[in-house]
């Protein structure tokens, strides 16, 4: 049983509180990724799973064992750093096999055999005797993630992995770290600030905020509707607009609402809110539409795969639009957008209200 | 055939000149070895003769000298094997743990090695007299490790500064324990750094006399004391005795350095050669 569950823990370094009065159940077997900007307290939340960095307050389980007080090496986690930490003197095998050789119930065959299946795993195969110097960083860094899953500790950690890798041997690694995690069973948190790799890896994300979880979900959920409007701007590229609108006799109006939407019970019957709405949830014509309103092309940008990324000026309000071609109009031209309906969230003072 | 190449043979020149000008007293000494005793005080100097082994036979044939060059060996390689465990050790905790006053720590080892040694000889008798630690070979070592333990430190610490502490964290991550940290992850890297710190300390203990000639004793009299005995015994200079001798003595540590020399060089710069993690 390797559940981890973080029981309201708090850690201070000095007057700065880095994680604040946390609570979190990362489920056995699942691949947990935290995200969050830089200083949110996802690294410090590793830490303290590792044993590298103790709670201010509050308890840590692995299932119903409290790990709060014991040192790092008797709590069975494997850990992978952000630098590609790789034993100068050993060559790849060696030092792949060398927290092996900790377990003294494990038979040198039996040693070798999961050195060479993780050599494997890695597509490392013919790199098994070089040393150092022959591998780039991201190799080394694979080194290290061979290094802490081939022990089969119960739980292993990542700590910004790919940062530190040149961007050419970024995706390889990624690749080789989802191969590893799809084969074992281990309970696995990845700490990115890299939405993409979180979105890849994943099957639950932690989303950070100040020392705080703002949500914890599936990748999908957590992009489809985030809890919070940091959310729905920290999560895709770009982020969810957030267009101000005004409820008032149970209608809600905006510059992007060709007519009044009718308002979810739970809002207040009177007063200023935002609707979210992310870019490729706006289809854009050249022509009017039913349900569409009209603004100006503002500004284009081209995007991967063909995509333009364009902003639709509203008087004073901007909107980001996705398109799929290039625009049907040119800079500064009319252009009739349509906002999907379904995909409409209400957001007041950052939270989501529908 | 252009200047530079010129100037490279003037330098190469000019530099076995020097090499050779501070060789000549040794290659001196150890000619003289295999002289006789009129050979080696003839003006001019004898360069071509008929080498002799009778000094070494005579030298063989002394009373004490296998005890001299046991000795020798034992006292400096057992001092400073535990010398270099403790510097280790004392390093590691500087570096890693950083007890308070860590600085005020490393520069009061650094003054004590600059202390020279006639400075506290006299306490250091009256020490060994009162306590009866005299002519031991166990409280010798014990002097010669307290002194070579300061430089030591030194240079570990500058090495083990230069190996991360990631490496200490993966390895305490990854179930090792500080044990294992400290022998298996970080001792394999500051290897150069172990044999340097050795290698000085060694050719200071083997060089040491006037600790052993004060505080040690008939039984642990080592090699500099034989020849600083052994020079006057018959009346005047016993020429043949200091050249076989001596030539035995520097065979050591002309091999040591021979074989560690690269060591030598990285010792020289404390370990500020780092590596990047």
């Amino acid at each position: 049983m390797a559940e981890i569950n973080i029981d309201g823990v708090t850690k201070r370094f000095g007057t700065f509180t880095a994680v604040q009065d946390m609570d979190i159940r990362f489920a056995d077997g699942e691949v947990a990724c935290l995200l969050g900007p830089s200083g949110c307290g996802k690294t410090t939340l590793m830490r303290m799973i590792a044993g590298l960095e103790h709670p201010t307050s509050g308890r840590i389980l692995f299932g119903d064992r409290d790990v709060t007080a014991l040192p790092t090496h008797a709590r069975n986690v494997g850990m992978v750093f952000q630098y590609p930490v790789m034993y100068p003197t050993l060559s790849v095998a060696e030092n792949i096999a060398l927290p092996l050789k900790q377990d003294r119930s494990l038979s040198a065959a039996e040693r070798d055999l999961r050195v060479a299946e993780m050599l494997d795993v890695l597509d490392m195969r013919e790199h098994g005797g070089s040393f150092i110097d022959e591998l780039d960083s991201g190799n080394r860094q694979k080194v290290a993630v061979g290094r802490a899953i081939a022990r089969r500790s119960d739980i292993v950690l990542f700590d910004e992995p790919t940062t530190n890798v040149e961007v050419n041997a970024k995706l390889q690694l990624i690749r080789a770290i989802k191969t590893v995690i799809q084969r074992t069973r281990q309970t696995i948190v990845y700490v990115t600030h890299d939405q993409t790799e979180a979105m890849t890896l994943a099957d639950r994300i932690a989303l950070m905020y100040g020392g705080k979880i703002i949500q914890y979900d599936r990748p999908d959920v957590l992009y489809n509707q985030p809890l919070t409007e940091f959310g729905g701007w920290f999560l895709g590229n770009p982020g969810m607009n957030f267009v101000p609108a005004t409820v008032a006799n149970g209608q809600i109006s905006a510059p992007i609402l060709a007519e009044p939407l009718p308002a979810p019970a739970n809002l207040p019957s009177q007063g200023a809110i935002k609707i979210g709405i992310r870019p490729e949830w706006i289809a854009m014509h050249d022509t009017p539409q039913p349900g569409s309103v009209e603004g100006t092309l503002a500004d284009q940008t081209v995007g991967i795969a063909g995509r333009y990324l364009t902003r639709v000026s509203f008087g004073d309000v901007d909107v980001k639009v996705k398109t799929d071609g290039r625009p049907p109009a040119p800079i500064g031209g009319r252009v009739h957008l349509v906002p999907r309906r379904g995909r409409i969230t209400l957001y007041a003072d950052g939270n989501r209200l529908a | 055939m252009n200047g530079r190449g010129f100037r490279q043979h003037l330098y190469y020149a000019a530099l076995w000149l020097v090499a050779l000008f501070f060789f000549a007293p040794v290659a001196w000494i150890v000619l003289s070895s295999f002289k006789t005793r009129e050979q080696i005080l003839a003006v001019p100097p004898k360069l071509i003769f008929v080498p002799t082994l009778a000094n070494y036979t005579d030298l063989l044939s002394r009373q004490g000298l296998l005890l001299q060059v046991f000795n020798s060996i034992f006292l400096s390689v057992v001092a400073v094997c535990v010398a270099v465990v403790v510097s280790f050790l004392a390093a590691f905790c500087f570096s890693r743990f950083k007890p308070k006053g860590t600085d005020f720590l490393m520069f009061l080892l650094l003054s004590i090695r600059m202390l020279p040694g006639p400075a506290v000889i006299l306490p250091v008798y009256l020490m060994y007299a009162g306590f009866g630690w005299k002519d031991n070979h166990f409280w010798l070592v014990m002097f010669y490790a307290m002194f070579s333990i300061p430089f030591s430190v030194w240079i570990l610490k500058g090495f083990l500064d230069g190996v991360s502490v990631r490496f200490d964290e993966t390895g305490l991550v990854n179930g090792g324990s500080w044990f294992h940290v400290i022998f298996r992850v970080v001792m394999p890297q500051v290897k150069p750094g172990l044999i340097a710190a050795f290698i000085f300390n060694m050719i200071f203990v083997w060089n040491e006399f006037l600790f052993n000639f004060i505080i040690g004793g008939v039984s642990t009299q080592n090699i500099p004391y034989a020849l600083a005995v052994g020079t006057y015994s018959d009346g005047g200079v016993n020429w043949t005795f200091i050249a076989s001798m001596t030539t035995i003595y520097v065979i050591p540590p002309i091999l040591f350095i021979y074989f560690f020399q690269k060591y030598l060089l990285v010792g020289m710069t404390f370990g500020t050669v780092r590596g990047e993690v």
